[in-house]
């Protein structure tokens, strides 16, 4: 089943007189369960790609359906409901809430959801265990590393149940080992749970686990790879 | 959810947070304590003008009010009389005889209002038998052939009956002070001598003691220096009913002081029959009945105007028409505390919007996030206005109870400002207040805090609101 249907994508910016052309008419589709890494050198469009398909930025022309809707015909508050509902997001600089510690870090998307306190509890829970945080629950950002704050990012964009998450570039601030306990982790849930992950990075150790990589350069897809067989 | 995150916002900052804190404490502090202080003026002056001056309702001939002559008493005394008895909004009333008389003795003279009236029903009425000056004399208690006055202290220093003598129980009462011994000692040139005025023994006074000295026990010097010639005789002029001169000579049974000095220096009360015997007037002749209501009667109005219907030839007066000052100052209290308050917020507004905006700043990515994983605009907005109430609200919450507290601890000692006592009692303002306040103005408080909490949270909202997530992401 197809999460994320992408077709004719541009993203031109009209910075100081000169054209940017960021995505040059993109078109590709990821389904259910992939496990995803958009490479590429810098300035060659992956973080525009990803936030055009995380509703964050609007295309110049063509098209972003996830789950069916036209991702464009989506404005203001329907366009963060959708967001907080469909998406989870885990960013470079593990954007944590400083003030928070990592159980309520984690739940905070659900309690925008309104969900319950004692459902938040139990995925809260579950999701840390899952990271390997289940000993650091009321530890604040400031008290774990980066990897454990960036398993805490991951555990938040799952919280919500979202039909996919995307990564922008998420072990660039990390250690190797804790790029190792980060990609395996997010490997398992992705196999175990069948979550559908996408990464933009140009980290080898996570175009290695990705089961299939889009190549960008200067906004054009060079290559989209599945491991496990045809291109 | 949102309330945790802003009150754990609040202190993300703590010192700069509580810097906030301390000026919306010490601005609630001051402005409370302010509000405490003319409250407590304020309730100390409606108290004075009713329960001293003039009771809640004045009843007079109409024709008394625009020309003060003996011949314009109240008809039909008895009847009203009636009234008053059988109404059950009254709780008591006084009449009296008043003649505008001119006071004279060997050394001085002043103009003055000559009261006759009830000795005992006057007590309920009015309280200068409570005011009377320690070592003054009596309220009407002395044994006398001729007739007994009871004037102010101010009358008594305009009719140079007010000396000053340094005594032993002068400078026994300095000792108590702890006064030096050395400052004492500079006032033996002048012990026992006799000032009849004032200005005569403060000018002596300035050749002993250097200014220090003046300022530091002078006040203290003043009112223990200060003696009332006993038993002297004051001799009242006046025009009789008939139209002659008539004059009652009368001995002094005490003097009184109250808050007000116009009340003090227009005021003299002798017994009524004194009065209409000198006078001509007849026993049933009176200028004036002041009455006092029953403590649950809130508005007087309907009182007035049910007694003016049925006694239309008569004038039938409240005490904030007859003291506007006083009338206006109780209409309009509360809009003056919170005038008060507002203004002092207003001022601390500019410091809330400031900080908030720096918070706001420093937290550009982090909003940028929040709005990208799907917190709605509406949420950010309530995230930062419950921000900026917490801030101010923790402040002001501190400030009024420290200012309820030192409101407390005034209440009783009061604070007493006797070096202006002569501006504030010229214009019928006590020198010694005694700060009170009311549990609701405390609420009202909290409200106020709420609303400009909110106001202030508009600029840094809007500033929060207008942020994109794309571009607040990409913030260092």
């Amino acid at each position: 089943m197809k999460v994320i249907e992408i077709n004719k994508l541009n993203k031109i910016y009209n910075e100081s007189e000169v054209k940017v052309h960021a995505v040059n008419n993109v078109t590709f589709d990821i389904e259910e369960g992939e496990f995803t890494a958009i490479v590429g050198p810098s300035g060659s469009g992956k973080t525009t790609l990803l936030n055009m398909i995380g509703g964050l930025d609007i295309p110049t022309s063509g098209e972003v359906m996830v789950g069916g809707s036209l991702m464009s015909s989506l404005k203001g508050a329907d366009l963060t409901d959708f967001r907080l509902h469909n998406i989870g997001f885990v960013f470079q600089a593990y954007n944590l809430i400083p003030v928070l510690s990592a159980k309520e870090n984690t739940e905070f998307v659900m309690r925008l959801q309104g969900k319950s306190k004692k459902v938040c509890d139990a995925r809260t829970k579950e999701l840390l265990k899952a990271v390997g945080l289940g000993e650091r629950m009321n530890a604040r950002p400031a008290k774990l590393s980066g990897g454990q704050q960036q398993r805490v990012a991951v555990a938040r964009a799952l919280a919500s149940k979202p039909k996919f998450v995307l990564a922008d570039e998420p072990t660039a601030n990390l250690d190797s080992k804790s790029t190792e306990t980060l990609l395996d982790i997010m490997e398992k849930l992705n196999r175990e749970e069948n979550i559908t992950f996408i990464f933009s990075t140009h980290d080898a150790r996570v175009v290695k686990k990705a089961r299939r990589v889009i190549t960008l350069e200067d906004g054009k897809i060079l290559s989209d790879v599945r491991k496990n067989g045809g291109e | 959810m949102i309330t945790s995150i802003a009150w754990k916002n609040v202190w993300r900052n703590k010192s700069r947070s509580l810097v906030v804190i301390i000026a919306v404490t010490l601005g609630t502090v001051a402005g409370v304590f302010v509000a405490g202080m003319l409250n407590g003026w304020v309730a100390q002056r409606i108290n004075d003008v009713i329960f001293t001056e003039l009771g809640h309702v004045k009843i007079q001939n109409p024709d008394y009010l625009v020309n003060e002559q003996a011949s314009h008493y109240i008809a039909n005394i008895s009847e009203l009389e009636q009234y008053l008895k059988h109404s059950k909004d009254v709780v008591a009333y006084a009449k009296r005889s008043k003649i505008m008389a001119m006071a004279s003795t060997a050394r001085g003279n002043s103009g003055i209002m000559l009261k006759g009236i009830d000795i005992e029903n006057e007590k309920n009425v009015s309280g200068v038998y409570k005011q009377l000056l320690p070592g003054s004399g009596s309220y009407f208690e002395e044994n006398s052939r001729l007739p007994l006055v009871l004037i102010s202290s101010k009358t008594a220093e305009q009719l140079r009956l007010k000396n000053y003598r340094i005594s032993n129980h002068t400078t026994d009462s300095l000792s108590m002070l702890n006064v030096p011994q050395e400052t004492i000692s500079k006032l033996t040139p002048i012990k026992d001598e006799r000032f009849i005025t004032r200005k005569k023994f403060e000018s002596a006074i300035k050749g002993l003691w250097s200014d220090s000295e003046i300022r530091s026990y002078g006040p203290h010097l003043m009112n223990t220096a200060a003696y009332f010639q006993p038993n002297a005789k004051i001799t009242f002029s006046f025009t009789k009913a008939n139209g002659q001169i008539g004059y009652l000579t009368c001995r002094v049974s005490g003097v009184f002081k109250t808050s007000n000095n116009l009340f003090d220096q227009t005021s003299a009360f002798v017994n009524h029959t004194d009065l209409i015997n000198a006078a001509g007037l007849q026993p049933d002749q009176f200028h004036e009945i002041s009455v006092i209501l029953n403590p649950s009667v809130k508005d007087i109005d309907p009182f007035i105007k049910s007694s003016s219907n049925q006694f239309k030839n008569l004038s039938f007066l409240s005490w904030k028409v007859l003291a506007p000052d006083a009338g206006l100052m109780a209409d309009f209290i509360q809009v003056y505390y919170y005038l008060i308050m507002g203004i002092i917020f207003f001022a601390l507004a500019f410091g809330i919007i400031n900080t908030m905006l720096m918070a706001i700043l420093e937290r550009v990515k982090e909003l940028g996030m929040l709005m990208a994983i799907g917190m709605k605009r509406k949420q950010v907005f309530s995230m930062i206005m419950l921000e900026t109430i917490f801030l101010t609200l923790c402040g002001s919450m501190v400030g009024m109870v420290l200012g309820g507290l030192l409101i407390k601890i005034t209440e009783h000692t009061g604070l007493n400002f006797s070096s202006v006592a002569e501006g504030f009692e010229s214009v019928g303002w006590a020198a010694t207040v005694y700060p009170a306040i009311d549990l609701s103005f405390f609420f009202g408080i909290i409200i106020l805090v709420v609303i400009v909490a909110v106001l202030s949270s508009i600029i840094p909202a809007r500033k929060a609101l207008k942020l994109k997530p794309i571009e607040a992401l990409r913030t260092e």
